[in-house]
Order: C-alpha cells, then sequence, then structure tokens
C-alpha cells in the first residue's frame, strides 16, 4: 500500500462532494484529454509517493541490517576467538599448511599469454586488467576423506496424520470430512479451505486495488467534476465498467452528502419496517432461521447425509422431492408426557380445577366468553401454585385499582409459565415512555388506547383484568430467568411515568410492563423498533381475540418462530417433540404447545373474522415469515455464490475428469449423476435423462418415474450375478430400492457384513488404475489405506466400479479366497509400455499377458 | 507405495521440469506480457509499484578473475563460505556429485585445498552444503543431495560426526541458524522442512502438513535476528514464514538429549504463521534482508518484498514488492544468490555463465557490474560471496570453480 499516499487521500476525502455540487451546476464536460492529463499526473504522484514510500522504507530497513550485521559479525569473532587451542585446531592447522593452487598466476603468465585475448571477455569488469590464469584449470590433487555408505530410505513424502486423510475407518461419519469452523463472533460456520493461498490473494487484491483507485477517482473528480464524460475515462484507465465506478463515487457521496437523510429514512424504515430484519443484529437466538437454513442448505449434503461432503461438494441444488413426506407422528400415548413441562400433564392439572374447561375453547374462541374462560383458566392455574388467587378473583370482576395491587402481587410470586397477556403491548409502550424515547407518541397513544379499552372493558368487563393478571403471572416466570433488580426497577420507574400520566386505566398496562420488560431487555433491539401502529393492532387482536397467543408472539423470538414453524413441519401438531427436538432448553413443551394453539386461533380468527379493521394482515405470522423470507432469499443466494466457488478451487481436478468422462458419449457406464428437480414424473427434458443417468432416490421426481433404477427383487445374498439387475448395471444394491437382497432382520451373523466383507470402499480415490482405459485415478494425495496396496500381476483382487448411492465409486473385491494375513494385490493396468519394470510379468509374452491381466473387468484390453 | 520410481539425475531433471514448465506456464507468460511490457507497471496494482533496478552496470566496484579451479567434470551444486567462525572466513566448501570439498582462499589470489570428502555411494549427489558448529566451536559442514541423507562432517577431526536420515526424497537446501549454529534446517523434495540439532543429531521439528508446503521445498532461511522464524520457500510457488516459537522447548531439549536420538519427540509443525505467493512459478532462493525478502524464482529476477503480517491472524497478511532486481538469463531453477555478510552486495550467476553483482543498499537497484568469462559458458548454480564481500567464489555446472576478487582502486 502506499503509505505516502493514504494520507493524502484520506485528507481529501471529505472533499469531493462538495466540489461534485458545485461542478454538476456549472454541467461542465471536459475534454478526455483534459481528463486523461489529470489522471496521468495524478498516476505520476501516486507513483512518486509510492518510490517516496519504498525508499523510506529501504532506508529503515538498511539501518535495521546494520545493527544486524554487526551482531553477527561480533558473535563469529567471539566464535573464533573462544576456542583457539594450540594443537587441537587442525583446520586452522590445515589452513596454513595447505599448499596454494593458482592456475596461472606461478605459470601461465608467459606461455600461455598468447591466450589472452581470447581468454578475456568483454565483460566490463574484467576487460581492464590482465587477468592471470589458464585455459587449463588447476586439478585437485588430494586424497579424499570416505565416507561409507548408508542406504537411503524408499523415496516418500513427508505424510501427517491427519484427521481428514483418514477415510475408510469410518466411511459415513463424520471422521475425516472438512473441518467446519464455527466463528464465535459471527455466529456463523467458515469452511476451512484447502487453500489458503488462494483466499488470501484474494483479499489481498481487493485492498490493495481500492485505496490508490478511490484517491485517483476522488481526486479526478475533484479536479473536473462529475460528468460521464470524466467517468468514462476513469472507467478506461482503471480498466473496470463506468457504472462500477459512477457506484463507487454515488456512494462516496452518498455517505457524505446523504448521510443525514438517509439516516432518517433508515429511521422511518425501521419503524415500518416489522420486526425480523431488525431484529436479527444482537445475539444469536434474534438471527431468524434462514441464516441458519442458509449454511444447512449449503453444507449439508442431502446423498451422504452428513455435513460438508467432501465427494459432493458444498452448495448443491436444493431438490425438493414431489412427494412430500406427511409429518411424522409418533405413536401418541395420552399419558405419556415428555417431562415435567409437559402440556399433557398441564393441562390435566388444569382441567381438573376449571371443570372440563378445555384448551380447544381457549383456542377458538373470540367473544368475550371465551376471554373469560381463559381467564377462568389462568385463575385456577394461579391458584394452584399462588395464594393471590382469592383476590385476583375477587378483583376479576371490578375494573383498576384493586387489581393492579394484587397482580402485582401475582409477579412477585412464582406462578405458572403462563400466557403473556395481550397488553404486552401497552407494557411495551410503556417501557418506552420510561426510557423517556418517543416519550409524547407513546403517551397519545397510550391514551387513545386506555380510551378505547376503557370502552371495551365497559362492554366486556372481566376482560382487561384478567389479562392483566395473567401477563403478571407470566412476568414472574420471566423474571426468574433472568431476574434483574434493575429490569425491575426500570419497570416500575416506566409504569409509574404511565399511570401519571394516564390515570386509572393504564393499570394494566402497569403490569403488562413487569410482564414484557424481561425479555424485552434481553433483546431490545428486536421489541423497539416495532411501529406504534403495530403495536396498536397487536392490542387490539389480542384484546379481542387471543390475549395470550399475540404476546406469546413476542416473547418467542424469530429463530424460535422459525423453529417452531419447521417443526410443525416435521413433527405435526406435536408439542412435545417439537419441544424437545428443535426448540431444547428454549421453551417448554407448555409454551411451544401454547404458542401453538394460539398461532391457530390466529389461523382461523383471521380467516373467519373481519370485524378488526387493520389487525389481521400485520399480525400473522406466516405473513410476517414470507416478508422476510423474500429479502433473506436473495441475500443467500448471494452468499451461496461464493461457497460454490469455494468448491470448485477446492477439487476441480477431480471433477475434471468425471465432466470430461460424461462427456464422451460412449462411455455409458460412468456417467455422473445429479438429481434432476423434476416436480412430476420426468419428462424429455428431465436432466437425468439428458444426461443419460437413472434417476435416483435423491431426485425431486416422484417414486413412479419411469426413468428410476427399479432395483432387485433377488433373494437375500444372491445379487453376484449378471442375472440381479443391480449387478449387470454395476450398482450396489440400495435398500431404499431393492426389495429383499439387502433388509435382513433378526441374525446380524449373515447380514450386511458378509456381502461386504471383501469389498473394501475406497471413496474418491484416485489410484493409478486404468479403467476401461478410459481414465486413471491418481491417489497421491487422496484414498485410504488401501490405496497402498501394491500391484501385481497376478493379483487376487480385483476393481471394479459401481455405482453407489448415485456416486461411482472404486470397489475393491476378491478375486479368489484370502487368507488373514495374505497381502491384497490388485491390477493398476499399466499399459504394457508404460509399466516400470518390477510391474511386468515375469514372463512377459505379449498375448499370453493380456489374457492374464485382464480377466477381471471381462474386457480384453486394447494391446497398444 | 507405487510411485513410479525414475531416478533422476539433477540435470535431467532440471531439464525435463524446465521444458515442462516452459510449456506450461513460461511460454503463456510471455506471451502474455512481451519482455519489455513486463518490467514496467502497469500489470501490478495501481499505487503498489515496485522499483525495478536497471541493467546499466555503475561499476561501482569491479572484480577481476584471479582462479580457476578444475574439481572434476561433476556439475557443481554449491559453494558456501563459513560465515560463522571469524577463523575460518576465508574457507569455502564446495558441494557436488559424490564429493565435498573444502577450500581455503589466499591472499594472493591462490586457492588452497583443504579437505576433501567423497561418499561411498556413487549414487550420491550432494545439492547443497553449509557449515555449522558444534558446542564446543569445531566447525562442522553438513551436506544432503539425492539420496536424502545429511552428512554432518567435523572438518576438524576430518570425521563424520553425524549422519542423518530421515527425509524421504532429495535434500535442496541446508542452511544454519545465525546464532545457534548447531541448528540446521533443511529442506527436501518430501515436502517438508526439518529442523535438525547437528551436535546430537536429532531431527528436533518437522514443518509440512496442513498448510505446508504442497510441494518440493527448495529454499530456507533463518531471520537474522528473531530465532525463532525462518522463511521457507519451494516449487509449490508459495512463500512460507513458520515460527517456531511454541516449540522451543523442543530445541532446548535437543541439546540436553541423552537418548537414541530416534525416541526424540519430533513435533509437526503444521501451520505457517504466513503464506503468500509473490511468485508465480517455482521460487527456489529466498533470503532475509532485515525483515524484508529476498527471493528468487525463475522468472528472470529477485525481488526484494516486505511480509505485512497481520497479528493474531497467523497465516494471514500481505506481501508488498518493494524492489525488482533483474536477472538476464536465470529462468533455469535451482540457480541460487549469495550475500555478503553485511548484506551490501548481491551476487547470483545465470545459465550463461555471467555474474550479475547487485547493490543492495541502493534504491532504486543499482547493478555493479557483470562478471563474464569466455570460458564460462556453463549454467552457475551458485555463488558464495566472502564476508567481506571482496571475493566471489562461482560454481559452475562443468565443474569449474571460478574466484573473482574485487579490485581495489
Amino acid at each position: 500500500m502506499a503509505s505516502g499516499a493514504s494520507p493524502s487521500s484520506s485528507a481529501t476525502r471529505s472533499d469531493p462532494h462538495k466540489h461534485s455540487t458545485t461542478s454538476q451546476a456549472e454541467k461542465r464536460a471536459p475534454a478526455s484529454k483534459e481528463v486523461s492529463a489529470v489522471i496521468d499526473s495524478l498516476k505520476k504522484k501516486l507513483a512518486a509517493d509510492r518510490c517516496i514510500s519504498i525508499k523510506r522504507r529501504i532506508d529503515e530497513n538498511k539501518k535495521n541490517v546494520r545493527g544486524i550485521t554487526q551482531s553477527t559479525m561480533r558473535s563469529c569473532m567471539e566464535r573464533g576467538g573462544g576456542s583457539y587451542k594450540d594443537g587441537s585446531d587442525l583446520l586452522v592447522k590445515r589452513q596454513r599448511d595447505s599448499p596454494g593452487m593458482k592456475s596461472g598466476v606461478n605459470a601461465s603468465d608467459a606461455d600461455k599469454s598468447n591466450n589472452h585475448s581470447s581468454f578475456l571477455e568483454d565483460g566490463n569488469a574484467s576487460s581492464t586488467t590482465m587477468v592471470q590464469g589458464s585455459s587449463v584449470p588447476v586439478k585437485i590433487s588430494l586424497r579424499p576423506i570416505k565416507m561409507p555408505d548408508v542406504k537411503r530410505l524408499s523415496p516418500y513424502t513427508t505424510w501427517v496424520f491427519l484427521d481428514r486423510n483418514q477415510r475408510m475407518t469410518e466411511d459415513q461419519s463424520v471422521v475425516g470430512r472438512r473441518r467446519i469452523y464455527y466463528d464465535q463472533t459471527g455466529g456463523e460456520a467458515l469452511i476451512c479451505s484447502d487453500s489458503e493461498e488462494e483466499a488470501i490473494d484474494e483479499e489481498d487484491e481487493k485492498r490493495a486495488f481500492l485505496e490508490p483507485e478511490d484517491f485517483i477517482i476522488r481526486m479526478t473528480l475533484d479536479q473536473l467534476g462529475l460528468s460521464d464524460s470524466v467517468l468514462e475515462e476513469l472507467a478506461n484507465f482503471l480498466s473496470r465498467s463506468s457504472s462500477e465506478i459512477k457506484d463507487l463515487t454515488t456512494e462516496d457521496m452518498n455517505t457524505e452528502h446523504l448521510i443525514q437523510a438517509r439516516y432518517e429514512v433508515l429511521m422511518k424504515e425501521k419503524e415500518v419496517s416489522e420486526s425480523g430484519d431488525n431484529q436479527a443484529e444482537s445475539s444469536l437466538l434474534n438471527k431468524d432461521m434462514d441464516g441458519a437454513l442458509d449454511s444447512f442448505d449449503n453444507l449439508f449434503c442431502r446423498r451422504c447425509l452428513v455435513f460438508d461432503c467432501r465427494l459432493h461438494g458444498c452448495s448443491q441444488d436444493l431438490i425438493f422431492p414431489a412427494e412430500k413426506p406427511a409429518p411424522w407422528t409418533p405413536p401418541v400415548d395420552e399419558n405419556l408426557t415428555c417431562g415435567a413441562n409437559c402440556y399433557k400433564t398441564l393441562l390435566k392439572s388444569n382441567r381438573i380445577p376449571a371443570n372440563g374447561t378445555t384448551e380447544d375453547k381457549t383456542g377458538t374462541s373470540s367473544d368475550g366468553a371465551g376471554t373469560k374462560t381463559t381467564s377462568k383458566f389462568s385463575g385456577k392455574l394461579n391458584r394452584k401454585k399462588t395464594k393471590t388467587f382469592p383476590s385476583e378473583s375477587a378483583s376479576s370482576n371490578e375494573k383498576c385499582t384493586p387489581e393492579t395491587s394484587d397482580s402485582e402481587n401475582g409477579v412477585q410470586q412464582d406462578t405458572n409459565p403462563e400466557k403473556v397477556s395481550s397488553s404486552s403491548k401497552v407494557k411495551a409502550s410503556g417501557r418506552r415512555g420510561g426510557r423517556k424515547r418517543n416519550n409524547n407518541r407513546v403517551a397519545e397513544r397510550v391514551s387513545r388506547r386506555t380510551q378505547k379499552r376503557q370502552k371495551k372493558s365497559e362492554a366486556s368487563d372481566t376482560d382487561s383484568i384478567a389479562t392483566g393478571s395473567r401477563s403478571a403471572s407470566d412476568a414472574k416466570h420471566k423474571d426468574n430467568e433472568d431476574a434483574t433488580s434493575s429490569s425491575q426497577k426500570h419497570v416500575k420507574s416506566g409504569s409509574s411515568k404511565n399511570s401519571r400520566k394516564n390515570d386509572t386505566p393504564v393499570d394494566d398496562s402497569k403490569n403488562s410492563v413487569k410482564g414484557d420488560d424481561p425479555f424485552s431487555q434481553s433483546n431490545a433491539v428486536a421489541s423497539e423498533p416495532c411501529s406504534d401502529g403495530s403495536l396498536r393492532k397487536e392490542e387490539f387482536v389480542g384484546e379481542n381475540v387471543c390475549p395470550g397467543g399475540l404476546s406469546e408472539d413476542k416473547s418467542w423470538r424469530p429463530l424460535e418462530k422459525s423453529l417452531f414453524q419447521k417443526g410443525v413441519e416435521i413433527f405435526g401438531m406435536n408439542s412435545c417433540m417439537i419441544a424437545r427436538n428443535l426448540l431444547c432448553g428454549l421453551k417448554s413443551c407448555w409454551e411451544v404447545f401454547q404458542y401453538m394453539t394460539c398461532s391457530e386461533n390466529k389461523a382461523s380468527f383471521f380467516g373467519g373474522d373481519a370485524l378488526n379493521p387493520d389487525g389481521s394482515s400485520k399480525f400473522d405470522i406466516n405473513g410476517n415469515m414470507t416478508n422476510n423470507q423474500v429479502r433473506r432469499r436473495s441475500r443467500f443466494l448471494r452468499r451461496r455464490g461464493k461457497v460454490r466457488r469455494l468448491k470448485y478451487t477446492w477439487k476441480s481436478a477431480a471433477y475434471h475428469s468425471i465432466r470430461k468422462r460424461s462427456t464422451d458419449k460412449k462411455d455409458q457406464p460412468c456417467r455422473q449423476f445429479n438429481p434432476c428437480n423434476c416436480k412430476t414424473a420426468c419428462g424429455k427434458e428431465c436432466t437425468c435423462l439428458l444426461n443419460g443417468t437413472c434417476c435416483e432416490k435423491y431426485c425431486g421426481c416422484p417414486k413412479s418415474c419411469k426413468n428410476r433404477f427399479r432395483g432387485c427383487h433377488c433373494a437375500k445374498s444372491q445379487c453376484r450375478s449378471r442375472q440381479c439387475p443391480c449387478f449387470a448395471a454395476d450398482r450396489e444394491c440400495d435398500p431404499d430400492v431393492c426389495r429383499n437382497c439387502w433388509v435382513i432382520g433378526g441374525d446380524g451373523t449373515l447380514g450386511v457384513p458378509s456381502q461386504r466383507g471383501d469389498n473394501y470402499e475406497c471413496r474418491n480415490m484416485k489410484l493409478l488404475l486404468k479403467q476401461q482405459q478410459r481414465f486413471v485415478l491418481d491417489a497421491y494425495r487422496k484414498g485410504d489405506k488401501l490405496k497402498f496396496a501394491n500391484h501385481s500381476p497376478e493379483p487376487n483382487c480385483y476393481a471394479k466400479v459401481i455405482m453407489v448411492a448415485g456416486d461411482h465409486r472404486v470397489g475393491i473385491f476378491a478375486k479368489e479366497r484370502i487368507l488373514a494375513g495374505e497381502e491384497l494385490f490388485y491390477d493398476y493396468r499399466y499399459e504394457p509400455d508404460r509399466a516400470p519394470a518390477w510391474a511386468r510379468k515375469p514372463e512377459a509374452s505379449g498375448s499370453k499377458k493380456d489374457e492374464n491381466v485382464t480377466p477381471s473387468v471381462g474386457r480384453p484390453k486394447k494391446v497398444a | 507405495m507405487f510411485t513410479i520410481q525414475k531416478k533422476y539425475e539433477k540435470k535431467t531433471k532440471i531439464a525435463l521440469n524446465q521444458t515442462c514448465y516452459c510449456m506450461r506456464l513460461g511460454k503463456l507468460r510471455q506471451e502474455q506480457f512481451p519482455r519489455d511490457e513486463r518490467f514496467e507497471m502497469s500489470k501490478i496494482a495501481l499505487g503498489n509499484e515496485s522499483l525495478v533496478g536497471s541493467l546499466t552496470p555503475s561499476n561501482k566496484k569491479s572484480y577481476k578473475l584471479t582462479n580457476r579451479i578444475q574439481e572434476g567434470k561433476i556439475p557443481l551444486y554449491s559453494v558456501v563460505f563459513n560465515s560463522i567462525d571469524a577463523r575460518f572466513f576465508n574457507c569455502f566448501v564446495s558441494a557436488g556429485g559424490n564429493g565435498i570439498n573444502l577450500y581455503n582462499c589466499l591472499e594472493d589470489g591462490g586457492i588452497s585445498s583443504l579437505h576433501s570428502y567423497t561418499d561411498e555411494d556413487k549414487e550420491e549427489s550432494f545439492y547443497t552444503v553449509s557449515w555449522a558448529c558444534g558446542v564446543e566451536g569445531n566447525p562442522f559442514v553438513a551436506a544432503g543431495g539425492v539420496k536424502g541423507i545429511i552428512r554432518v562432517l567435523n572438518v576438524n577431526d576430518k570425521i563424520i560426526h553425524k549422519t542423518l536420515v530421515g527425509h524421504g526424497d532429495s535434500v535442496n537446501e541446508i542452511k544454519t541458524h545465525h546464532m545457534k549454529p548447531q541448528l540446521v534446517l533443511s529442506t527436501s523434495k518430501d515436502e517438508s522442512v526439518r529442523l535438525w540439532n547437528v551436535e546430537t543429531g536429532i531431527c528436533i521439528l518437522i514443518f509440512a502438513g496442513t498448510a505446508g508446503h504442497r510441494y518440493e521445498v527448495v529454499s530456507v532461511d533463518f531471520h537474522p535476528h528473531d530465532e525463532h522464524r525462518f522463511v521457507s520457500c519451494g516449487m509449490d510457488t508459495t512463500i512460507k514464514i513458520w515460527s517456531m516459537k511454541e516449540f522451543w522447548t523442543y530445541v532446548d531439549k535437543s541439546f540436553t538429549w541423552k537418548d537414541d536420538p530416534s525416541k526424540f519427540p519430533t513435533k509437526f509443525v503444521q501451520f505457517p504463521v504466513f503464506t503468500t505467493s509473490v511468485h508465480t512459478n517455482y521460487v527456489d532462493c529466498n533470503r532475509w534482508f532485515g525483515d524484508f525478502i529476498l527471493s528468487k524464482s525463475v522468472e528472470n529476477e529477485i525481488l526484494l518484498w516486505e511480509p505485512q503480517l497481520i497479528d493474531n491472524s497467523p497465516g494471514e497478511g500481505t506481501s508488498d514488492v518493494l524492489l525488482r532486481y533483474p536477472i538476464p538469463n536465470c529462468n533455469l531453477w535451482f540457480i541460487k544468490f549469495s550475500c555478503d555478510l553485511s548484506l551490501n552486495y548481491l551476487s547470483i550467476g545465470n545459465q550463461k555463465g555471467k555474474i550479475y553483482v547487485w547493490d543492495l543498499k541502493s534504491c532504486p537497484p543499482v547493478l555493479v557490474t557483470v562478471l563474464s568469462h569466455s570460458l564460462s559458458k556453463s549454467v552457475i548454480r551458485q555463488t558464495a560471496m566472502s564476508t567481506n564481500g571482496n571475493t566471489i567464489i562461482a560454481a559452475s555446472e562443468d565443474g569449474t570453480i571460478w574466484r573473482w576478487d574485487a579490485v581495489t582502486k
């Protein structure tokens, strides 16, 4: 980096936008000559700066070097002086004694002088002096000291045992696969690249390019103003597209010029936009699932069912099967609970005191009665756990003041995890009020709301109270999780403010402040940007319909939500499974259950009820999600592109051969399979069909697809002749496809191992092994233990390419009975003229050899 | 193992590689950048240009040929002055074929032969030699070659001190630690760099593996003042800086190890602290110049560049090429340059038998002189500069040793 240039560039950084405005006003279009002159001068300046910086650094280094060399010199001197003892210093003695050899200094001057003209060359150094020396150099006549022969090691490349060198032991395990590092700070999965240099190089270039270029652009625009011709000239100079430069410059300008405007825009956006995007900022949990799924999509190999498979590379195209498997439902046992917090136990415990208030009722009811039942419900719950119940229930028919106190009581006590009430929004705003942010607005809103609420509560009396109490209980639950006194204080201040501003009816909002605060603190970013409008809507919806659910909706972080969604996809409406498998440690079964019923309600509610004017669309989770997904998608498409690039640099060599092979039409059996993503039965445009491969189970097409390989119907362990379609097609039997041959229940003694006993699978192995004279595998860097097996013209094993789960693999099979401890050999299939001497057959006579060498594959080798 | 075993003579190997490489890269390169353009700055990132030396000699210092010795007909690959022990500053050692020879430079321009060593195995061909030092200050010479065996000779007592076996293939270079001359590094075709203690004959560390070199390692150099660091380069076109800091206890241990050397807990170092490719072709010689690095590829020039390491993120960093020293006709690999002890001058031979002497102190680079002779026509694989820079010894592939002395004006 031109360190000389960078300070100046940074100094001028603030100028351009000023200038651009003036120049644009002038609308002056400078001639290209002028532009190039300016650019040239700038270039020169840069070069000069660079020159100076180099000189400076060299000078610095020179000083450094001087110090170093002096110290080494000193140490050399010490070494020399230290051990100068008489007698023992034989080399010094020898130095003194040895006779000098001089080619020609003594002898040649006279008699070889005629050689001088030819002897000397036009070399500038030697041409001036008459060099002594002869064309016949002095020979050494010294008796050499013998060094006894030491046997050399057989040549090898230093081989460090790495996990990833190991392939065979755990073929399907994670061991030996490329490591994925989880970046702690970014919360992102990184792939440890095989070629560090490449990655670094790219970075280098980027960095190296930008600064001086920026400098030139800025300076040129500074001098000439912003116009198309200038940009063009610049683009020519920098050999980039002008739009890029425009981008660059406008970006520069923008950052300077429009920062405030943009800031405002951003602020607005924040207010308007739904939660998802903004929430993604701080902690991992606030990231939503698409990010996580992104790496999953890219890194998880759907064919090997491992992360980051080495064979297929990462970032395969996502193939969605046409037939979606139904959500898996384990046998439902009413009595079986998943744990202490299982919804079943809790429901049961509720049901008994609630006298048959079912969760269904709570769920679907959208009128006053419904809410009533819920409130009852919660009241019962509370009674179970707390002593405040009587007072609460007593207050539940009134409106305002007494209720506050008791719900606060509730807060202080340990209650059940309950639905957070609708008023969670109120509390959010209340909290804000406490923070003195948008104070007035909140006040306004609150007052408005409270007015409405008053009306409402007049209409249906129990409503708000019930919610209030419930939220309180929930708050308690949350408090347990991270009970911080500060938060409570904070809450109080907020609520007190609220209550000051709007008198009595705000009480329940106060409660709700309590309820919300702990988690609103935990993801303050998340809740903050929520728009006022949506808050209000939320509130109404909540109050009217399903108080618990909506606030629940708030307390659920986006990641949890999307995990829940996925859980529903996988397990159906089974909160136990979802909680245990996906939300372990995050949510209890009970919470999941509530959320589930709630979101169901909402769906039904929004579907059927048009009463609420504005609430519906905003609060549908799904609506939220889709909104996000669109945005996300584009981002990870970009990222996927990057990953893909990585993949190709990583093992382009291996792919190359495959690609080559697949273009070769004659070579039918060794086509690379790539799953197609046909949605219906494969037609003519199916990629598999075009590519000449069968459809496999990884394809998107339904199972009835005609292009699919059907598998065999052989009896167990009968797949050894060409009668078995699998065998004939050089495929390994697949339990997913074949009927009988593979799946064996009962005794494990005769199962898979016996069939595979002599089949060492060598995945992705590169051997010097000619298969059907088409390609060569080179096991220089990759391969498992079997790559060390030696060649023999009379092997006891043979290699065969078989199709295993869509991939071609080299299997080494026994040709004959091999005893334990016997060395394995197979035929490398050297070309007769290329084979090293030791690989040739002892009786290397042409035709005979060919017959002997190639029986395994059954195709006689072409005699070269 | 079934790698095809071909016994390469070094010469054929070079020829082979060279032709291959010319076809693969060299020719291509030249097509892309015609010769003149290559030295212009256009191809280098803006603001990252390096200063290129001109090939007109300044004749600030001139040398004259004072002696020539025919050692044999076998190519000489290495010649090194002693720069460890002040007593032997006049001594140099040459290696080639199965012979190692010690010489003494006399004041009057003569060369006296001190010792001569021959490996009994005719197949041995020494590629590299280096001076070392025993703990008692005995002068040692360590040499390695095609067999991958390193011979440590006690040249004081004319005995073989140790024979270091371990490299899986030919040894390309041996360098000695500046401050602890009992430590030597050897680079090998087996893609590893090994740190040895020549006093005890222990292989202390092996630098290879995950982030190690991916092809023959050709050259290595200890950092002049950071005793833990060294730089290595190889045919995978990368240059790597390694640190032994975390493993230094093993180095200390190696001095006191009483047991069998093979039982020493040799450690693998798999991650260099810095990797870069400033060259696009085989890198066959590198050397520290203060904190900068001089390195040479087969692209007819030597680069002086600064490695910019990033703290706390080993393996990363950038390199900034500052100066370029063009060397015409120098695109064979295994041609090595040398500097005098105070790093004032650099000398390098080329494949036409000429020697280029560059002034390292000047910026932009100044060519001091070109040494040429009508009889010097074959490749000069390595030159050696005496500690004061007044004598240059050149080892030629035709088996001759040339002595050039500075002319005092």
